[in-house]
């Protein structure tokens, strides 16, 4: 057996060094014997990969796994975060005030409202000029009773305020209104 | 963008590009590494599970900042080590006939051709069930694309001995086959 034959399936898989493989091309041209060897093992490398691919694909089901769902479904809450984010982070132009809600309003709809706002919610700075604040549309309403935070007795019965709060890009508050 | 606020979405856009680049790499690699598995002796539903798996691990290991070099060697290694082990838990033969479903191959224009490729590929099938362990296992990562020296790191061997090896299958499947 010819000396080169040894690095003919190497040569085929391109894994021989640049003048190591010169030196193999230049002998496959000279010598029959390894010309040979070399299309059979070509033919056998090709046989193979085509057996393989069968005995594979006639187990493998065509179906998707759940891991394209779960790296897509990353990618696009990751996308979300970063637009969720981005605005709270560039000025934005004052929203319009909108029309003042009664009290009692408010406490017979909060939780409804509170469900409502938790899918739209999103940090939307103000401008900082005091003496031109308004509120902005409330984002987040939270109701919290007045036991929770005054002495029993401190607040008449009945009686409920709504806070309008603003808070700024670096997330403290910017702008506070009480109304009755 | 403005300069405020490239500190705090940098993280997010490279937590992004990594969910990007693992995206493409599972698209890329899936087949390949089900393939390996099966032809190694998993079922289907065990080579997803492992596939699954290996990339969970993969996912893992950026996170917790491992390296990300030989990414392609990394998850065959992965993959290849758990299937090694649910073989022996299920106590299977580690070298499953690769049998596939000779019907479904021939697809030639003539009956005669569609006989004489049949023929060819049990003789082929025959010749692999001879091969020794390392010898199937260099030549299934071969046909699944990985070069001789990824081959060596899922394997644990050096580049030099998977050459040999590789070599050493091709001449017995060519001498069992006739070819």
């Amino acid at each position: 057996m010819c000396d080169s034959s040894g690095s003919l399936v190497a040569w085929i898989d391109g894994e021989l060094g640049e003048s190591e493989s010169a030196t193999v091309e230049q002998h496959v041209l000279a010598c029959a014997e390894c010309r040979s060897r070399l299309d059979a093992y070509q033919e056998m490398s090709h046989a193979f990969v085509a057996y393989f691919e069968a005995a594979s694909a006639s187990k493998t089901p065509r179906r998707l796994t759940y891991w394209v769902p779960v790296l897509s479904g990353t990618a696009a809450i990751t996308a979300l975060l970063l637009m969720f984010l981005r605005p709270a982070l560039e000025p934005t132009p004052l929203p319009a005030p909108v029309a003042t809600v009664s009290p009692t309003a408010v406490l017979e709809a909060a939780p409804e409202m509170a469900r409502r706002t938790a899918r739209r919610h999103r940090i939307v700075p103000v401008q900082t000029a005091k003496t031109n604040w308004s509120p902005a549309e409330p984002d987040i309403q939270i109701t919290i009773p007045a036991e929770a935070m005054f002495p029993p007795g401190a607040v008449p019965e009945g009686v409920s305020f709504v806070a309008d709060l603003s808070l700024a890009p670096d997330g403290s508050v910017e702008g506070l209104r009480l109304q009755p | 963008m403005s300069g405020d606020s490239l500190p705090l979405t940098l993280p997010f856009s490279s937590f992004a590009t990594d969910v990007c680049e693992a995206t493409t790499l599972y698209r890329e690699l899936r087949k390949p590494l089900l393939r390996y598995l099966v032809c190694l002796g998993l079922s289907t539903d065990e080579a997803q599970d492992v596939v699954q798996d290996a990339f969970l691990s993969l996912q893992k290991h950026i996170a917790a900042g491992g390296s990300q070099e030989n990414v392609r060697s990394w998850l065959f290694r992965v993959a290849h080590n758990r299937a090694r082990n649910r073989q022996h838990s299920y106590d299977r033969r580690f070298s499953a006939p690769l049998d596939p479903e000779i019907d479904s191959i021939a697809d030639e224009s003539t009956p005669e051709q569609a006989v004489l490729e049949k023929e060819k590929f049990r003789r082929l099938g025959e010749a692999i069930r001879l091969l020794t362990q390392p010898e199937r296992e260099c030549l299934l990562l071969r046909a699944g694309g990985l070069r001789y020296r990824e081959i060596g790191e899922v394997l644990g061997i050096p580049t030099s001995t998977v050459g040999d090896i590789v070599d050493r299958a091709i001449r017995k499947l060519v001498e069992k086959c006739n070819v």
